[in-house]
């Protein structure tokens, strides 16, 4: 079940980096929050017992403090994840009337074979290294490096501000995937992955965008040139 | 039981660089720096936010705490960046936001393959990792450290990854920038320190070296190509931040004396940086602009800024009596006896080079005749005392350092190698 969840990620992130629509892109974001929230879940339900309905309610209760840290988990993952940072940019983009990223760096056509290749590499090299790995899926480390690969391509071929800000969230998800594989031995790292979530939705979303945008109209990095290190650079 | 923030000879160093250099901050900018009351109050609660931020990430004894103060580093210094809300200071704070949440995920991956690698040891508490540094896979914790260095590099400003620095310093109000350019650097250069250890106690010294090493050289080699070609004198001040990153880095590298002498220009660094930055400020306010082509005859407008801002620079230029000659002597000393001549020879050549840019800048805009007569114009005696004492402090070390400080750098020395 999760190994199926983290194929449908894999692929999410492949559209992401096909598509110049940024309605999709956040619909992607959002659905990848999803799988997220799913894998948590599934995952700590694992822990449990389950063998019949008695012994699951038991080791509900004594494994009550690390549930309370798995359902705070559980729904920061949701509400920041799925609903806060996609809907954020959504706004975003409908107020300053963005509706795609045109004119990237190169067709989209070459990103797809990129992440293909990406993902394809990720999957290789993460199956072909298992025993290094020791304890953890090769599927999860070749999905989440690649997808984290992948953002840093997205990054760098596209133009406007917004589309950075979508390509950081993708790094984030597969940054968050890649610390749920260890989750089990240290709880602690999701933790900290969550609050760089809380990072980069409230501040680089909510606050700068706003100013930058009260400031600019329509943020595009093209425009964010002035500081230089050379006069001649701006006489040209 | 393990402490979550612990006070050893190493962060006792940053901390006194901290301290020092905020206290004179803040004399210089008084209780007053904005326009209203309720600018101020917000003004001042950040500014307190991040000097507590940085002071959490120099105690603590947890990597992942660590990491969280670095953070909160980042949100509270981009606020103090875009203080005045202009296009350029804006544009600068998207890139420092940008850039370095970018590296700070790079860095939490990180810690992420840390752990991955450190199998059964289960912790991030420093002397857990040192006890158990052996038992760390060296595949995983190389992979490790390469994502750690590039993502606190990143704040620190080593070499490829710089770029947010001058942006950011140059266009942050002027005591904003003497704090990033002394404290926040350090910070996280403090951070790679303690993953230096466990490299090193781990075997893997070897990789440490070639990686400082590069960083260290090329930043000073990309500060030689710029500093001609500088016109903001700001950006000066922040690409020598990024020169003399590059010395603590390839100081850290050679370890031993090498080492020793990078501690010494942390804290001396500090204490010369955040002088210059305020001498800026001051310059900034006479001439209200940051071009050096603008600013003429800065002797006889305001003698006691143009002297400041000579012996600043001729200071963080290692020219004796400066502590940094003393570090900087004992850095080439140390390649030396590596036997690495070509590379010292690089980088002498390459300090050189900026020493000659940088007093080429410094003296023109001290010495330049205007054509029409100069008016003399007076500052508040409050935006020179600061600097007086931090100069003074500076020129005092390089001639006697005290036992007490000596012994105090020396043990840190012996912590990291």
């Amino acid at each position: 079940m999760i190994n199926l969840l983290i194929v449908i990620f894999g692929i999410s992130m492949l559209y992401m980096a096909t598509s110049s629509r940024i309605a999709a892109q956040t619909n992607m974001l959002r659905l990848q929050g999803i799988i997220l929230c799913f894998i948590t879940i599934i995952s700590h339900i694992h822990e449990l017992d389950t063998s019949s309905i008695w012994a699951a309610i038991t080791s509900l209760f004594t494994h009550i403090d690390t549930l309370v840290g798995a359902a705070f988990l559980i729904v920061e993952t949701f509400v920041v994840k799925a609903l806060i940072i996609p809907n954020v940019l959504d706004r975003v983009a409908e107020k300053s009337n963005i509706k795609r990223d045109n004119n990237p760096q190169f067709p989209n056509f070459y990103t797809l074979v990129i992440s293909t290749i990406i993902l394809f590499a990720g999957f290789m090299i993460a199956s072909s290294q298992a025993d290094i790995l020791q304890n953890i899926s090769s599927l999860y480390f070749g999905v989440s490096v690649s997808t984290i690969i992948t953002a840093f391509v997205f990054i760098a071929i596209k133009k406007k501000l917004l589309t950075h800000v979508i390509g950081f969230a993708m790094l984030e998800n597969g940054i968050f995937l890649l610390s749920l594989s260890i989750a089990k031995e240290m709880p602690l790292i999701v933790n900290l992955g969550v609050l760089l979530d809380v990072f980069i939705a409230v501040f680089i979303l909510g606050l700068l965008i706003g100013e930058i945008g009260n400031i600019y109209g329509n943020p595009d990095v093209s425009q964010l040139c002035n500081l230089k290190d050379s006069e001649m650079a701006k006489d040209e | 039981m393990n402490n979550y923030f612990v006070l050893d000879s190493l962060n006792i160093l940053f901390l006194i660089a901290l301290v020092v250099v905020t206290v004179c901050v803040m004399f210089y900018q008084g209780f007053n720096y904005c326009k209203n009351a309720k600018e101020n109050l917000k003004y001042y609660s950040i500014f307190f936010l991040f000097f507590l931020s940085m002071v959490g990430a120099l105690l603590s004894n947890h990597l992942g705490l660590t990491w969280v103060f670095v953070e909160a580093t980042t949100l509270t210094s981009a606020y103090l960046i875009m203080l005045h809300k202009s296009k350029n200071s804006l544009e600068a704070t998207w890139k420092y936001v940008f850039l370095c949440s970018i590296g700070i995920s790079l860095a939490f991956v990180g810690i992420i393959l840390l752990l991955i690698g450190s199998g059964s040891v289960n912790s991030l508490f420093y002397n857990d990792l040192y006890a158990n540094a052996a038992a760390i896979n060296p595949f995983w914790l190389k992979l490790s450290f390469i994502f750690i260095l590039i993502g606190f590099g990143t704040k620190a400003g080593f070499a490829p990854v710089h770029s947010w620095l001058p942006d950011a310093h140059a266009e942050a109000p002027s005591p904003v920038s003497a704090m990033l350019s002394a404290t926040l650097l350090n910070s996280a250069v403090l951070v790679i320190l303690r993953l230096v250890k466990l490299m090193s106690l781990a075997g893997l010294g070897h990789t440490v070296q070639v990686l400082m090493l590069t960083m260290g050289l090329l930043s000073i080699f990309i500060t030689a190509v710029y500093v001609y070609r500088i016109k903001n004198y700001k950006r000066m001040l922040a690409y020598s931040s990024v020169e003399n990153m590059g010395i603590i880095s390839i100081g850290i590298a050679l370890g031993s004396l090498g080492t020793i002498g990078a501690l010494i220009h942390v804290l001396c660094h500090s204490l010369i940086k955040s002088s210059l930055f305020l001498t800026s400020g001051n310059i900034l306010h006479l001439y209200n602009t940051k071009e050096v082509d603008e600013v003429k005859d800065l002797v006889s407008k305001n003698k006691c800024t143009s002297w400041l801002w000579l012996l600043g620079a001729m200071l963080i230029l290692a020219i004796p009596p400066s502590p940094l000659f003393l570090s900087e002597f004992l850095i080439i000393k140390q390649f030396l006896l590596n036997g690495q001549v070509v590379l010292c020879v690089v980088t002498v050549l390459l300090l050189t080079i900026i020493l000659f840019g940088i007093m080429n800048t410094v003296l023109k805009m001290n010495y330049t005749t205007n054509n029409n007569e100069t008016e003399p114009v007076k500052l508040p005696i409050s935006n020179y005392i600061p600097q007086i004492f931090l100069i003074a402090t500076a020129i005092v070390l390089g001639i006697y350092m005290p036992n007490g400080l000596f012994e105090l750098i020396k043990n840190a020395g012996g912590i990291i190698w």
